[in-house]
């Protein structure tokens, strides 16, 4: 049974999925009715609508339900430019894709800037307006009479058959859902996970977030309006009442139903209901109690859907049948140990020229709270300056600052020569500045190499064509990848857990994984906010010994942090704030018995100095 | 002024619908989709106290209070409580609005039932040079008395102060010694008596009619976001202002175009000032 399971393991995961598909376009040929040819088709057209929404809901996390109001413009496009055009079926998929694209383009932007429930509601309203938007313009639409009259389709001048028509609908959704599951399991699919689990983390890579959003929105439009552009041909008549509210519903439920945070959920989630309550005549009456039933307990119990449920069968029989390969690597101390061990070489990097960061007179100020007032410092590459103080001192609220997260009062930070001051978080880091945060940042389901080939994914950014294509220049970028994430893990010491779940690590193993996902980025300046905290001994050794190499390296380095001891053996500098204004600084030598660091900051009194 | 008056008057709806929204969103930091939905049954309720049951007009009134407030009460047991995160919220309130569209339906089916006047009568009365009935006078003076009651209670009384510590800082709120998760229920189960309550007074205006809750849940949304979220008297106005939108434009441009001009004003709105007149930004911290 083992060799079985791993047998079973060496086939590439897109096999099945492509035997699935070519199986798809090949049914008629293996005797299926009329009916569920009608079915399928059905099913494929709602499948790619429900790829939209999980496009954005799924991995982009906003709950847009304007797919349908795309896919009605599709749909309406379509059906009027067959009729007075120019009747030429791929043509006007393309047509339509585009359509759908400008829609969702120009609903998205305004509820994307608060993202939450300003897109679901400006979405939701774009779907209300739909049949209003119908009747206006009547004269092309047919208005509430419907559109009638489309013609038979036709493909570069011949025209289809039913059976070529399943064809040609079969074709499209394989080759869309291939486009998807390439653009997902790409760097942008983790781009979007980040994104959605945490924009802080993901503006801090240097990634826009507003721009990816709407990228991801954007993107889920165009399989809508290719499934509008098909499904005009389908019954050849457009009725208002078919894009509706509970058209929404449908694709939202679908998509939860497959499991919005996957590529084939959406094909399931449709297929079902296209053959379970869509079938029914009974239903439509039912259908919003049912829809609504299952929304709530889809959305409080099954938050992955079935394609969620599916993995976690797959990893439990992992599991059970292939223990060599540990499902979730938490434990493992022998490894880690032994690993580890090759750590007291001391670990070397390749060169990081930094580039000198200087603040003057920032300030900050909370309503009544002065949280830093008028400081001025600098740090210099090469160098490791430390920043300390007691709590809210101000010392966060810098290195905030200097990252974009809130807005500057007054004052000025440069990096280099170029003025960052105001400027927005992912263009910070896109001037050169990587950080650690105090909790760490990982988001769930996301292994470690890919947590720390995200770092890469704005300083070495591959288009999204290169990707979903996967151009010479994807597969580059990939081997590119692996073997400098490789490095920067085994420089790390955990090359070993590179396929582990980084969320689930210990805490001290994530806080050295958040240094090389900073170091990926390549950064001239490397903030670390409080990296030591909560590491035992061993490991405040090996982050001590890798924050000695980034200097060597060049890089410069500012280092938050209360452990006053390791402070003082890294630093080549050391700035002391308190109460938001900067009190001392000088070499470890000359604060280690300055009066007001130990008065303020250590609280000692001189005789208590050991 | 006749079509400033019914704009107001339906304007007072949206105001209402969009209150309910912010006394969520103070309680829980969420948005509860299905408020309108609960208003749409109170007025249903109302159609069936008045012209069912023939119930008098306390009676109405509590009837009304009681069920939207059971509803609300049991909105929150299986579509609130058990999930957590604005998010997942958004999913389950949707399903809680479109399970109370469906049930709706299912009971009072699909036409238009009109709402006798519960308070007042619909004769109209010539006000500053324009035509308004009674019920809608009531209307708009009711809402402006609801909100500003509101407004006074959260600011003055030990509850609402509790309330608005709640919606700053959970955690810290808990600590205080706040019940948070009973206060909480509080807010939403008296969001849902006060959508009851306000049916026979929404009613004569609005009609019941199945589709309701959809066309309330947006143009209330629109308020909340030209008022900003979680301010009172900015969902006042943000109603009025819609409710102002819809009627002229449906005077001066066509019938066709209230809602599509309604919808307008949320893209300008959202994109110049995305916190809303009376909204503030509060700084994201890592």
């Amino acid at each position: 049974m083992t060799t079985i399971v791993q047998g079973l393991r060496r086939i590439p995961s897109w096999v099945l999925p492509l035997a699935l598909g070519i199986l798809l376009i090949a049914a008629p040929w293996l005797g299926i009715s009329a009916d569920t040819r009608r079915l399928l088709v059905l099913s494929c057209i709602l499948a790619l609508v429900t790829s939209g929404l999980s496009l954005s809901f799924g991995y982009a996390g906003e709950l847009a339900l304007g797919q349908t109001a795309m896919y009605a413009t599709g749909a309406y496009l379509t059906g009027y430019l067959a009729m007075h055009w120019v009747n030429d079926l791929l043509l006007l998929v393309v047509v339509s894709a585009v359509a759908a694209l400008v829609v969702g383009m120009i609903s998205g932007i305004p509820g994307l800037r608060l993202g939450g429930w300003s897109l679901a509601m400006t979405s939701f309203f774009l779907v209300l307006l739909v049949p209003q938007i119908i009747d206006l313009l009547e004269k092309y639409t047919g208005g509430a009479v419907g559109l009638v009259g489309i013609p038979q389709p036709k493909l570069f001048g011949q025209p289809l058959s039913t059976v070529t028509f399943y064809v040609v609908v079969a074709v499209i959704t394989v080759v869309w859902f291939t486009v998807m599951r390439n653009l997902v399991t790409s760097r942008h699919g983790i781009a979007f996970q980040v994104l959605r689990q945490s924009p802080v983390l993901a503006s801090s890579l240097g990634i826009s977030v507003f721009r990816l959003k709407l990228t991801a929105y954007a993107l889920g439009a165009i399989p809508a309006g290719i499934a509008g552009a098909l499904f005009a041909y389908v019954d050849k008549y457009l009725s208002p009442s078919t894009f509706g509210f509970t058209m929404a519903v449908t694709v939202l439920a679908a998509a939860i139903l497959g499991g919005a945070k996957s590529v084939y959920g959406a094909l399931i989630g449709a297929l079902i209901m296209q053959y379970g309550p869509l079938r029914s005549t009974d239903f439509a009456q039912y259908a919003q109690v049912i829809y609504g039933v299952f929304l709530i307990v889809a959305g409080t119990l099954v938050a992955n859907g079935l394609a969620g449920l599916a993995n976690r069968a797959i990893k439990l029989l992992k599991a059970r049948w292939d223990p060599q390969q540990p499902a979730s690597a938490g434990g493992d101390p022998d490894q880690s140990a032994g690993e580890s061990s090759g750590l007291t070489k001391r670990p070397v990097l390749p060169q990081l020229p930094g580039d000198r960061l200087q603040i003057e007179g920032l300030a900050k100020r909370f309503g009544g709270l002065q949280a830093l007032g008028g400081v001025s410092l600098t740090a210099e590459p090469g160098q490791i300056t430390a920043l300390i103080g007691p709590n809210g001192s101000g010392k966060t609220t810098l290195l905030n600052m200097v990252c974009g997260y809130y807005r500057t009062d007054d004052g000025t930070i440069h990096i280099g020569d170029t003025d960052i001051t105001g400027a927005k978080t992912h263009q910070v880091a896109r001037a050169g500045v990587a950080r650690t945060f105090q909790t760490p940042l990982f988001p769930e389901d996301i292994s470690v190499h890919e947590a720390v080939a995200a770092g890469m994914y704005t300083p070495r950014y591959v288009g999204m064509l290169s990707s979903i294509l996967r151009l010479p220049r994807y597969w580059r970028t990939v081997r590119a990848d692996r073997a400098e994430t490789t490095a920067v893990l085994r420089l790390v010491g955990v090359d070993h857990l590179a396929d582990a779940e980084a969320a689930s690590l210990p805490l001290g193993t994530r806080r050295l994984l958040e240094v090389a996902r900073a170091l990926v980025c390549r950064p001239k300046v490397l903030l670390l906010d409080e990296v030591a905290s909560g590491l035992d001994e061993d490991e405040i050794e090996r982050l001590a010994e890798l924050i000695r190499a980034i200097r060597a390296a060049g890089t410069t380095v500012v280092l938050v942090e209360h452990n006053f001891k390791l402070v003082l053996e890294l630093a080549d500098t050391i700035r002391v704030l308190a109460q938001g204004e900067l009190i001392a600084s000088g070499t470890p030598a000359e604060i280690e018995n300055h009066p007001r660091v130990l008065s303020d900051y250590l609280g000692v009194r001189q005789e208590g100095m050991q | 002024m006749t079509p400033i008056w019914s704009g107001l008057a339906i304007g007072a709806v949206y105001a209402l619908v969009a209150i309910g929204y912010n006394i969520v969103y103070v309680a829980y930091t969420t948005f509860n989709f299905a408020h309108a939905q609960l208003m749409m049954f109170g007025v249903f309720v109302t159609y069936w106290a008045t012209v069912v049951a023939d119930l008098p007009i306390w009676l109405t009134f509590l009837a009304c209070g009681a069920a939207v407030g059971l509803i609300a009460l049991i909105e929150e047991f299986i579509a609130i409580r058990p999930v957590k995160g604005a998010h997942a919220h958004l999913v389950t309130t949707l399903g809680a609005a479109t399970l109370l569209d469906g049930i709706t339906r299912l009971i009072w089916g699909d036409q238009v039932l009109k709402v006798p006047p519960v308070i007042g009568s619909s004769s109209t009365i010539t006000l500053l040079g324009g035509r308004i009935s009674i019920v809608e006078l009531v209307l708009i003076i009711a809402i402006i008395v609801i909100t500003g009651l509101i407004t006074l209670y959260s600011r003055r009384s030990l509850t609402g102060l509790a309330l608005l510590a709640m919606a700053e800082d959970r955690d810290a709120a808990l600590l205080r010694g706040i019940n948070v998760k009973r206060l909480a229920l509080g807010a939403f189960v008296f969001a849902g008596v006060l959508a009851g309550i306000t049916g026979p007074l929404v009613g004569p205006k609005t009609f019941a009619v199945a589709t309701l809750g959809s066309a309330l849940a947006l143009k209330g949304f629109v308020a909340v976001a030209i008022g900003g979220f979680g301010s009172m008297p900015g969902a006042l106005i943000g109603g009025f202002v819609v409710g102002l939108v819809e009627s002229l434009s449906g005077r001066w441009l066509g019938s066709d175009f209230p809602t599509i001009m309604v919808f307008v004003v949320l893209l300008l709105i959202l994109l110049l000032k995305p916190t809303g007149l009376f909204g503030s930004t509060r700084e994201r911290v890592v």
